[in-house]
């Protein structure tokens, strides 16, 4: 509003945010724009709380809050700070350091790593990573950024390379990698609500690189999937401009997935259903990868007596604006076709049919705010939603935000329910490709 | 002293070009000011009473509560408007 419509405005923010606030204006080329912050929390803050904070301290700032307001409004702005900044930041291709410890101290220092121990990337190294693919070190690959409004950053292939080999990989791991990169999706997103991430990997790649989908397929037992995993993470950070605490990264709390992104591969051969990436428009001779974020996940087992109620119950204590997840071993796949469902689309018909909440508490989520656009807009069938009577039932989850993978090693009848789902395009770092991405296309 | 050199992980940053800013106003008495929610949590609550504080101690300074509607998407519309109608804004609550 300031630059376009020459509209003198105040940003309030949270004080919790003020290191992301510097930042990001900064990196808006206005750094000197008006802003100022009020305590936190606001969420769930009762309206004599928020008129406190009205007429509180800006605890920035140190100043009566309204004070601070009509001063950022009626100050008088030097003429170079109301030009704004141009400013360019440097990443030179190579780091130095005197010896190697000092190096893998450098990168902790710098945020380079998730605190396991590193590979370091060496000219060497890297140089047989690339040889991982047929693509040009030099050809760019995507865009990513640490969530919605910050800046984007772009890679190219040698730079995906070079976090490949910090997370461990092989050069055959590198077109997953790409493939990943290239749908511009982050292991390292910085929403306050600490999500984590799931990959899944469909095709006949999963047995060229050795990937496991059978016992013990999301835990640490394989070469490949804990590798691509950290690599997904690792190169997250690196590659958008950081995931620091407070500055590009503010997770309240954080997420354990985030250290191996939840990576495995579709039990396709053990599956009664279509592969997940067949469903998504690919060949089942194709490779792809799908990108998911995650939440947290509810374990359960079989098909029991009651598991119709069972089912609904785990559903509808989820959050209903993040869509859901099934992974189930192949031993409730098959349960699940006993029971009549040939598809995995008529299991997302079953849950959207039977797991639904009253509309006073659907709407009760804070992540729903996030989509309250489309009510805005008319859009169905959440206009209709919002429109309803207070105890009217409504589904927990749209059929197209309802995901099912099946792996395990069918040593028994588990599954998990995770909360979460690829992200919506106008969320993601790109829009040309995905949530399903070729690895085919990177080799 | 012999050096041990590695190809640096980070990613390309986007150079920043400068974005300008509106001159301040002289002051705030008889002019409208928008105060516009921007839609996350809580956020409508917190306008309401920033509007209500204007309206017990600077009754001359008019006030108007609008939505922002997408908070991830520009809104070109309300901006033309309090353009048109005000003449300065206050925004909030953003992370």
């Amino acid at each position: 509003m300031e630059s376009k419509y020459g509209i003198p405005t105040v940003g309030v923010h949270l004080n919790v945010f003020a290191p992301l606030v510097r930042n990001t204006v900064r990196s808006s080329g206005m750094p000197s724009a008006r802003q100022v912050f009020v305590p936190t929390p606001l969420m769930n803050t009762p309206p004599p709380i928020l008129r406190e904070y009205v007429e509180g301290n800006d605890p920035v700032h140190g100043r009566p809050f309204m004070e601070e307001v009509f001063d950022q409004l009626t100050r008088p702005i030097p003429s170079d700070e109301l030009r704004g900044e141009d400013w360019d930041r440097e990443t030179p291709r190579y780091i130095e350091a005197s010896s190697e410890e000092e190096m893998h101290e450098l990168f902790r220092e710098r945020w380079y790593t998730d605190f396991l121990p590193i590979i370091l990337p060496t000219e060497e190294r890297v140089e047989r990573m690339l040889t991982g693919t047929s693509h040009a070190p030099d050809e760019m690959v995507g865009k990513t950024r640490p969530t919605i409004g910050m800046e984007f950053w772009h890679y190219d292939v040698e730079k995906v390379a070079i976090n490949a080999v910090m997370a461990g990989c092989s050069p055959e791991h590198l077109p997953v990698l790409l493939a990943i990169g290239q749908g511009g999706d982050t292991g390292r997103q910085s929403s306050m609500s600490s999500m984590g991430n799931m990959v899944v990997v469909n095709g006949p790649i999963r047995h060229k690189i050795g990937m496991n989908s059978g016992i013990g397929a999301l835990g640490p037992y394989n070469y490949a999937n804990a590798v691509l995993g950290r690599a997904f993470g690792i190169m997250s950070q690196n590659l958008q401009g950081g995931s620091v605490p407070g500055v590009t990264y503010n997770g309240s709390q954080g997420c354990n997935f985030s250290y191996n992104c939840i990576t495995f591969a579709e039990n396709e051969e053990a599956s009664p259903w279509q592969p997940y990436h067949v469903e998504h428009g690919f060949d089942s001779d194709e490779s792809a990868v799908t990108v998911s974020y995650i939440w947290g996940n509810v374990w359960t087992e079989y098909l029991r007596e009651y598991w119709q109620e069972k089912l609904v119950a785990i559903f509808c204590a989820l959050e209903p604006g993040f869509g859901c997840t099934l992974v189930l071993d192949p031993i409730v796949a098959r349960e699940f076709v006993e029971k009549g469902f040939d598809t995995k689309e008529s299991i997302a018909e079953w849950i959207h049919e039977n797991a639904r909440i009253p509309r006073r508490r659907y709407w009760d989520h804070v992540a729903l705010n996030l989509i309250h656009q489309v009510v805005d807009a008319g859009i169905e069938p959440f206009a209709g939603y919002w429109a309803a009577g207070p105890e009217e039932p409504i589904p927990m989850f749209e059929t197209n935000r309802i995901n099912i993978v099946v792996t395990g090693g069918e040593t028994n009848g588990h599954f998990s329910i995770f909360q979460g789902s690829p992200m919506r395009m106008s969320f993601r770092g790109t829009r040309e490709v995905g949530p399903t991405v070729s690895v085919d296309a990177w080799r | 002293m012999a050096k041990f050199r590695v190809l640096n992980p980070e990613g390309y940053p986007p150079k920043v070009s400068a974005t300008g800013m509106a001159p301040g106003l002289d002051t705030l008495d008889g002019k409208k000011v928008f105060l516009v929610d921007v839609g996350f949590a809580n956020s409508d609550n917190f306008i309401a009473q920033l509007h209500g504080w204007f309206e017990d101690h600077r009754p001359t300074i008019r006030t108007e509560i609008v939505r922002w509607g997408d908070q991830h998407q520009p809104n070109p519309e309300l901006c033309e408007r309090i353009r048109a109608d005000g003449d300065a804004a206050i925004i909030g609550v953003g992370t």
